[in-house]
């Protein structure tokens, strides 16, 4: 798979997300603690730390599922902290889950359809029409064949698959996606960044939330390393792979230090 | 054969062929029998019969909160009394003629929904259910001891000139035009935008929320087109039965026998509140008629076979085109 | 509000913690809204009338025999009707128990009929003088048996096995079963504790009201308020939630007028329900709010 930076070349300097000192406590715990970055227009940003690093809160605090304990988050320069979950999808932001959320009771299209009809930014599509793009990003995904079935009998990478079709059927322009390669094999995997890489080029700003390094490296413009809550690195794939700060973090302190001295 | 929640919406533009529709002409039929009814039937089988109108209009009403939004409104109930206190009120006392009082009724209820809404609805499952009960109860318990409301002497309304036949005859169609527009509603709800939203907050409402969806907003919407539906049937009970009373329209057991005959029918579906009713209300009228004493053992009995059974409705049952093998499946899939 | 209005409401809400303890019991734990604990409490209020009619037995002394018989019958009914429906929903269960609450009073209505019985042991009537306010042996005596049960609650819960899996059970159903948790037999377990509970409700409620098949329905009503006010499966709580009804509705009939105090039980519990969902004492990730 080609490196990200050789195929895409229209990342901005235009910050889309910034995300201002944000802190999330529970209790006295911070699963986020004091973290500032900004994403810009264009790129794919992943995001990558051991469990329990604050990833999927982050996606939380973004989406407004959860609100902040201090710090503000600003969306093309305006603040969307306090703001409700549906006036931020609305303003063109779009997730998926790490556990995925299927509608039940609908069926794939409809599901896809409901994305389409609430979630573009320019309030949304009737419902035919609706269908109809559902029908469109069913098959973008390769899940067309499957569109009238009810969510319950997709597999686990059907339902992602759906996951990932419903938040595009929203057109955003930031797409938050969390961990939508677990569980995949590795052809799934690479298909997945492929997808991805699709996305992106057409000018939808990506932060991927993912474990599986090679993808994750594969893809991301830049990456951002979250420890304990915190940000430990942000800059290119090569340049986090050999920052020692973030080898400790994932394998210790020992190993870091026989890297160096290797060196 | 999969655990089948009995809150699955049918019938959906998206063709999903889990829908029972009857054929269209099954459907042209019946229309024309209901139409016809009055003039071979006897005073009681009109009674009956708009009775399953009646019912089937609530069931159908709840069916909007409940069986689509999936917010478990057991005090539906108290739109009905406030409809049929609006009505007898505006008739009684200030005169107005019966179509504008009962609508203005019905809007009662609809502000009652409107203030509820913000502190109710940000419950979940049966804390929800539990306030709407208690809501119901404080109602009736406050209009029984306000003098302004008749007290427990309850409110008579003028009577309406003209033969009595003639009046109950055209009870029976006003409640057939009821649930007919009401069937037409759900099948609305089930094509619209604002059905899908509804439909998806009560699949999960965190991911209606992040697709755009302002929920809130939304679950009012419903709740407030529950409630007048609701209020527009109560109002039309009152000027049926010319009396009422706080226990009479404020009744915890009407507010049951609409959900068993939502469940009875299939709840989400667009048809089966009306089956539900109908099966619900011919099962009465024959046990009532057959046994004197006793009545509450067999409903009792019938509910509780009902719902180990057909917990999915009859609608389901339909679909399953009455197997027995796939009831017994279904049973041992449920089973802790 | 006076010493005795004080005293009065306090020991009215000392039966109603019995009242409302094996309600909240079950709807906390097995997430099953009970609606035949109003016919349970009835059925145990029966058990003691007949043994106190044919056997002199004291009321108080019955009380493990209500319990016992009325733990027999809320184990068959868990185990072989209510255990069916839990998966579907709360909701299904509601409907199932109203179903047989149904049932049960008519059958009671056929076995005893409606006559008024009551239970009036030779101390009835009686009571003590505190500083001024009288004190009835009977409504002491309930309100110390409530306490006794509590506390007897709490230590099955706490040092008992069963007690712990039935707690297991209510905090992670499946991780429960990953430890060997038989679930379904948990389930019964707990509604046949809820229901001995309702018995010895039942019992003690002979003593005060008339023992008829219809005696348990205002009950049920006020076990609702009692488990939401006292969150949902915290005995403590019910304690609580029992005695703030009690002292709410004798300051309710005292301000108002007496013909409010239903409106006073439900206006709380739609009003506790708005502010605090999770109850007086409860803990908020029991409840069921969305933020």
């Amino acid at each position: 798979m080609p490196h990200a930076s050789l195929l895409v070349p229209k990342v901005s300097e235009m910050a889309l997300l910034e995300v201002q000192g944000v802190t999330r406590r529970f209790g006295g715990l911070p699963a986020v603690d004091d973290l500032s970055f900004a994403v810009n227009e264009g790129e794919i940003l992943g995001i990558i730390g051991p469990n329990g690093a604050g990833k999927t809160t982050l996606l939380n605090l973004i989406s407004a599922l959860l609100p902040v304990s201090a710090g503000t988050i600003l969306f093309r320069g305006r603040p969307i902290t306090g703001m409700p979950p549906h006036a931020i999808a609305e303003m063109g932001v779009a997730r998926t889950f790490q556990i995925v959320k299927p509608l039940k009771g609908l069926t794939v299209r409809e599901n896809v359809a409901v994305g389409a009809m609430f979630g573009q930014r320019n309030g949304g599509l009737p419902t035919r029409p609706a269908l109809a793009k559902a029908d469109e990003v069913l098959e973008f995904v390769a899940l067309g064949a499957r569109a009238s079935a009810a969510v319950t009998s997709l597999t686990i990478a059907d339902r992602k698959r759906l996951e990932l079709a419903r938040a595009l059927a929203m057109e955003p322009a930031l797409l938050l996606l969390d961990e939508v390669m677990a569980g995949l094999n590795a052809k799934e995997v690479e298909w997945a960044m492929g997808l991805i890489q699709q996305v992106n080029r057409r000018g939808v700003t990506i932060l991927v939330i993912e474990h599986v390094m090679k993808a994750i490296m594969g893809i991301s413009h830049r990456i951002l390393v979250l420890h304990h809550g915190r940000r430990i690195a942000l800059g290119t794939p090569p340049e986090v792979a050999a920052d020692t700060t973030v080898v400790e973090a994932y394998l210790g302190r020992g190993y870091a230090e026989r890297q160096r001295a290797g060196a | 054969m999969s655990r089948r929640s009995p809150f699955a919406v049918r019938g959906s533009p998206d063709g999903v062929r889990g829908a029972v529709g009857p054929p269209v002409l099954l459907a042209v039929i019946g229309v024309v029998v209901a139409l016809l009814f009055p003039a071979v039937a006897t005073g009681y089988w009109i009674r009956v019969v708009s009775n399953i109108f009646m019912y089937g209009a609530m069931a159908q009403s709840l069916n909007i909160m409940a069986g689509f939004t999936g917010y478990a409104d057991f005090g539906n109930t108290v739109f009905f009394g406030l409809g049929a206190y609006g009505t007898a009120l505006l008739t009684s006392k200030a005169g107005l003629p019966v179509v504008p009082a009962v609508v203005l009724g019905a809007l009662v209820g609809v502000v009652l929904a409107s203030l509820m809404g913000l502190p109710l609805l940000r419950l979940r499952g049966h804390y929800f259910a539990i306030a709407t009960i208690g809501v119901l109860e404080a109602a009736r318990e406050i209009i029984a001891n306000v003098p302004f409301f008749g007290g427990g002497m309850g409110i008579t309304l003028p009577i309406s000139t003209g033969a009595p036949e003639a009046f109950y005859g055209f009870i029976y169609y006003v409640l057939f035009a009821v649930i007919m527009a009401y069937i037409g509603i759900t099948w609305w709800l089930s094509r619209s935008k604002f059905g899908y939203a509804l439909r998806a907050i009560k699949a999960d409402e965190e991911a209606a929320a992040v697709m755009g969806i302002h929920t809130t907003r939304y679950k009012i919407r419903a709740w407030r087109l529950s409630a007048f539906c609701t209020g527009i049937v109560g109002g039309i009970y009152a000027y049926w039965l010319n009396f009422i009373e706080p226990p009479i329209v404020f009744d915890i057991m009407i507010s049951i026998k609409v959900w068993l005959i939502m469940l009875l029918g299939g709840a989400g579906t667009i048809l089966g509140p009306l089956f539900g009713a109908i099966i619900l209300e011919m099962l009465q009228a024959v046990i009532w008629g057959q046994f004197l004493r006793g009545h509450m053992l067999i409903l009792g009995a019938v509910i509780v076979l009902v719902v180990i059974f057909m917990p999915a409705g009859f609608m389901d049952l339909v679909r399953k085109r009455f197997s027995l093998r796939a009831v017994l499946a279904d049973l041992r899939a449920n089973k802790i | 509000m006076n010493l005795q209005s004080l005293i009065n409401g306090l020991l009215l809400g000392g039966v109603y913690a019995c009242v409302g303890i094996g309600f909240s019991l079950v709807w906390g734990v097995a997430n099953v809204i009970n609606l035949t604990h109003g016919a349970l409490i009835m059925l145990g209020a029966y058990v003691t009338f007949w043994a106190f009619r044919l056997g002199g037995i004291d009321p108080f002394l019955a009380i493990p025999l209500a319990m016992a018989s009325m733990a027999v019958i809320g184990y068959a009914i868990q185990r072989f009707l209510v255990n069916y429906v839990v998966k579907i929903g709360v909701f299904m269960t509601l409907i199932l128990t109203f179903g047989l609450q149904l049932v049960l009073i008519d059958s009671a209505l056929f076995a005893f009929t409606g006559d008024y019985r009551s239970v009036t042991p030779s101390y009835a009537g009686a009571g003590f003088d505190l500083g001024g306010a009288v004190i009835p042996y009977i409504r002491i005596g309930i309100f110390a048996v409530g306490l006794l049960l509590t506390w007897l609650l709490h230590l099955f819960m706490t040092y008992t096995k069963t007690g712990n899996a039935i707690r297991a059970t209510a905090l992670n159903k499946e991780a429960a079963q990953l430890v060997g948790v038989n679930i379904g037999h948990i389930y019964a377990v707990t509604f046949a504790l809820g229901a001995a509970l309702a018995g010895a409700a039942g019992a003690m409620l002979s003593t005060l009201y008339a023992v008829t098949p219809v005696m348990g329905n205002p009950m049920l009503g006020k076990a609702f308020v009692i488990a939401c006010l006292g969150g949902l499966g915290n005995m403590w709580g019910s304690l609580v939630g029992g005695l703030v009804l009690g002292l709410a509705e004798t300051a309710g009939a005292g301000l108002i007028g007496p013909s409010f105090q239903q409106a006073i039980s439900f206006g709380l519990l739609v009003l506790i329900l708005a502010i605090r969902p999770e109850g007086i004492v409860g803990k908020k990730f029991f409840a069921e709010v969305k933020t």
